[in-house]
């Protein structure tokens, strides 16, 4: 399976990080970050969340973000999975797995993907909420 | 002929998915023509690559994207 992808199906956590295990024994640290549809959100219930992705570019700006940080940061692999449907509470939406022969290069190179992701990547969520539905617009 | 993508909350508003444009609009005019000027923040790309010079005149083939900030994750 491809490092990078965006897809409707679910993930296995543990499939992706044997994957990246396998790539070398040299690893002595490997940071996970696994991003979860919330129940409730801006103070009111969440029933669901659909995603809509511009195809093509987002993909792109996801695999140059992990050719990025694999220049910035001194680790060894990283595999990213963003899915792309509609989830409910308690889902998976979006998973980062880093590799590095020592924690901490892992441990930020984790933190600066998702949250450079949030900036970069052409992907949308509305909220199905009580009220009606609602785009999320911030990226806390 | 520029073939032009909205996204999001910016689909939504315009009720539409895409649109057609003419060649040789800069970006700001084809975005006032498509009655998007007033969508702030709006993040454009050309050929999906995100632009911030709104005096590009948009050429034949060009696909331009009108969205908003993203919000994936």
């Amino acid at each position: 399976m491809k490092a990078v992808r965006i897809q409707e199906e679910d993930f296995s956590v543990e499939e992706e990080v044997n994957t990246l295990r396998e790539t070398s024994q040299r690893m002595g640290g490997i940071v996970t970050f696994l991003g979860c549809a919330r129940d409730f959100s801006e103070g009111r219930d969440v029933f669901s969340i659909n995603f809509e992705q511009y195809a093509g570019m987002a993909t792109a700006a996801m695999q140059s973000l992990r050719d990025e940080a694999l220049k910035i940061f001194d680790i060894m692999d990283v595999r990213i999975v963003h899915r792309v449907t509609t989830v409910h509470a308690g889902d998976q939406i979006v998973l980062i797995v880093v590799g590095a022969e020592h924690r901490k290069p892992a441990f930020e190179a984790c933190e600066w993907i998702i949250d450079t992701l949030k900036q970069r990547v052409p992907i949308w969520k509305k909220e199905v909420t009580p009220d009606g539905d609602a785009w999320v617009t911030q990226h806390p | 002929m520029v073939k032009v993508l909205f996204f999001g909350a910016v689909a939504d508003k315009l009720g539409k998915r895409s649109a057609d444009a003419q060649v040789g609009l800069s970006l700001a005019e084809l975005i006032a023509q498509l009655e998007c000027a007033d969508i702030q923040p709006l993040l454009v790309a050309v050929n999906q690559e995100q632009i911030q010079d709104m005096d590009y005149l948009v050429q034949d083939g060009d696909e331009v994207a009108l969205m908003p900030p993203f919000s994936g994750g």
